[in-house]
């Protein structure tokens, strides 16, 4: 007991000086990693700050940026610059409650489905004429700016693509004796003749989860289903095509690992890189196949995803990613550009992308030829690849947003995750694709009326 | 077989499934943090590394802002720890020992907070924050966490209090102590169990908390581990050995508290299941 007494007295101790400590570390305020600046003064001569919010965490992405920061800072001492990495899973709660409480960054990352909803709170920026800018100097890709065209402007400046492929092992295919798939039919047969003791034609996953919205929406594009919208709103997800997208899905989906209902987009790669699955659908991130599987180049392959004998090309779910501007100072708003200018500055630019190799692709021309992009050396590396999926995500498409027509109600079909709900319906609860599109849909327009 | 054998096979079988549900994964997770990303994934897990890495710890550390992550988390879990046991022990004793009018009614409004789901105060709670100046600032998660943990310390430190005979205190008060004194000399020896109790049960809240402290918090420097745990893992790509090595470096702390008052967390338990 007086031992006890002891140890309890012990930890009360601790406890204390820990916790007068943190008084003393809180009285001041916290300094971001990056070396915040001081608050500014209201002098006219103090620099302008702007702070970034980005959701791109891991440490790698986060010190690219910092090194980009920082160079950007010394060459313009007028501006400081400054990151604060958030979380794609809190920023739809996060970002809201900032600017309603008036303490919104300039800059935020957006997708198009996110920035529908900080539009909606008043305070983005219309960037039609900085995009113009950027498009003389640099040719924007269309299809980058395009979900961010509505309501009379362009709310946000595109930065990133990112697309599925098709993933495959190429001495797996070679073993087997089969080629690449193109189409479904021979994408099936290729699942089929590779699902073997240990190994599984293909990994799809039927997790209500937006890495299942995604994987569902290339079989839609591929089927020739990518509008989910008519043109005057209202939805057109039950239809055939739509149907036969699903169908198809099941019928690859018997030679998926069992454990795949659960699945995210790390579970998938990790099947990928130990040779449990032949095939993935998947965004490109290189240093996983580098770092996690034996990183062989010649192993690789990257192919735009098979497509259905009704329609003629492949296609793809692709994210343009893009920044918002969120400050009405006409200071912050000018340094914002200055700041943004510079990432899109080829020289700049190819090491923007190259935070995370191969995952995020120019949505520019210029972007596209920028040395620095390709003298990275997992670039060099694994340059046919990324070649590819720079070309697949000029065919890439998102499900709200496509052939020039915004629907931001789709925002409430997304966070849902109502394409892979309905997808549940049909691998899990073994109803017919029909019936389940026709739920699909009542649950769409159920969810849009909210 | 033996009659005392018989008994105790079933008991044995209990503490092999016990030991396998609770304990393996945390073996697992722990092993699997030292080794290559590759045997990480392998489709056939390995009991023991086959070759020992410490990457993912020198990564965690070196790389990432996790040394950070780890000292704010401490520094919220102690202050939470601290200003609970102080709140609660002063409350529970005043609420038990003096005679306020409608003292059983208090009691139960303080359970209903406890009760009170925190997801609905999230938004309110940060335009108040906000307000205040206190966004970003680590204390206004200690803040958040005191208001969730010492409702339900204050109701475990009422059984350790109903325990101790109030003979004991009124011969301290015919010796002419006063209620702090009292409190100071006789009660809080008394009830060290209870109160080791209440610094756990905050501790381990304000050390798994997430979701105020991932709205709350919006700089890298004040962020805590659960939230920058979750950040540097990845969206698209999983750094497995990363989280591995990050999963058991967080435990640490929870461990070395247990280490030192777990004995009496569990007498604290048992008291208060009893009394």
């Amino acid at each position: 007991m007086k031992q006890t007494k002891r140890s309890i007295w012990l930890v009360l101790a601790l406890a204390l000086a820990t916790a007068l400590l943190a008084a003393c570390a809180m009285a001041t305020p916290a300094t971001p990693a990056a070396e915040a600046p001081a608050s500014a003064p209201e002098d006219a001569t103090a620099p302008v700050e702007i702070t970034l919010w980005h959701m791109e965490q891991p440490p790698h992405r986060v010190e690219r940026i910092q090194q980009l920061i920082d160079e950007f800072n010394a060459a313009h001492p007028d501006i400081v610059v400054h990151q604060e990495p958030q979380n794609w899973g809190e920023i739809y709660t996060k970002a809201p409650a900032a600017v309603a409480a008036g303490n919104a960054p300039e800059l935020l990352f957006a997708i198009p489905d996110f920035t529908p909803i900080l539009k909606d709170l008043g305070k983005v920026q219309p960037m039609e004429e900085f995009v113009a800018e950027i498009d003389e100097r640099y040719g924007y890709y269309p299809a980058a700016v395009e979900p961010y065209n509505y309501d009379g402007h362009t709310w946000a400046v595109p930065l990133y693509n990112m697309a599925h492929s098709l993933w495959y092992r190429k001495s797996v295919f070679a073993e087997a004796g089969i080629e690449p798939p193109t189409t479904w039919e021979e994408w099936l047969a290729a699942a089929e003749q590779l699902t073997t003791d240990g190994q599984y034609g293909i990994g799809l996953p039927a997790n209500k989860h937006l890495y299942t919205d995604q994987v569902v929406y290339d079989f839609m594009v591929n089927a020739g289903a990518d509008e989910i919208y008519n043109p005057d709103g209202t939805l057109r997800f039950n239809n055939p095509q739509t149907v036969e997208a699903y169908d198809f899905y099941s019928q690859l989906y018997r030679f998926s690992p069992p454990d795949s209902p659960n699945w995210t987009w790390g579970e998938a790669e990790a099947c990928f890189a130990n040779r449990t699955c032949a095939m993935i659908l998947q965004f490109t991130v290189i240093t996983t196949y580098d770092t996690q599987a034996e990183g062989d180049p010649e192993d690789l392959g990257v192919i735009p995803i098979p497509h259905s004998a009704s329609v003629e090309n492949s296609g793809t779910i692709a994210y343009s990613n893009a920044v918002m501007l969120l400050t009405e100072d006409p200071a912050k708003q000018e340094a914002a550009k200055e700041f943004l200018r510079f990432i899109l500055t080829p020289g700049n630019y190819g090491r923007f992308l190259n935070m995370e190799p191969g995952l995020f692709l120019p949505v520019t021309e210029a972007g596209s030829q920028d040395e620095t992009f390709w003298n990275d050396p997992l670039a060099v590396k694994y340059q046919s690849q990324i070649e590819t999926m720079v070309e697949n995500a000029q065919t890439g498409r998102l499900f709200g947003f496509t052939n020039g027509n915004t629907f931001p109600s789709i925002a409430a079909i997304s966070a849902q995750n109502l394409l892979a709900q309905t997808l549940q319906m049909v691998v899990i609860d073994g109803m017919p694709a029909e019936e389940a599109v026709a739920q699909g849909q009542r649950l769409m327009e159920e969810a849009i009326s909210q | 077989m033996t009659g005392p054998l018989r008994t105790r096979v079933p008991l044995l079988l209990g503490v092999a499934a016990l030991l396998l549900v609770v304990v393996a994964p945390f073996y697992y997770v722990i092993v699997s943090s030292f080794k290559t990303p590759q045997e990480i994934i392998s489709p056939v897990p390995s009991l023991f590394p086959q070759s020992w890495t410490l990457q993912h710890y020198a990564k965690l550390l070196q790389a990432s802002n996790f040394p950070t992550y780890l000292a704010n988390s401490l520094l919220v879990a102690a202050g939470t720890m601290l200003i609970c046991m102080v709140i609660s022990t002063l409350a529970a004793y005043g609420l038990y020992r003096m005679q306020l009018p409608g003292r059983e009614f208090l009691f139960r409004v303080i359970l209903v907070t406890y009760a009170f789901p925190g997801v609905l105060l999230l938004i309110p709670l940060y335009g108040m924050m906000s307000q205040v100046g206190l966004i970003d600032r680590l204390w206004a998660l200690i803040i958040v966490n005191v208001t969730f943990t010492a409702p339900f310390a204050v109701w475990m430190l009422r059984a350790f209090f109903t325990s101790i005979p109030v003979e004991i205190e009124e011969a301290a008060t015919l010796d002419g102590a006063g209620w702090l004194q009292i409190l100071a000399r006789i009660v809080l020896p008394l009830a060290l169990p209870g109160i080791a109790s209440v610094a756990i049960f905050a501790f381990i809240t304000s050390w798994t908390e997430y979701m105020f402290a991932s709205v709350l918090i919006v700089s890298e420097a004040a962020r805590t581990v659960p939230v920058g745990l979750a950040g540097i893992i990845g969206q698209y790509q999983v750094d497995w050995g990363l989280l591995l090595a990050g999963a058991t470096v967080t435990m640490l702390p929870v461990i070395l508290l247990f280490s030192f008052v777990g004995r009496s967390f569990v007498e604290g338990l048992t008291a208060g299941a009893v009394k």
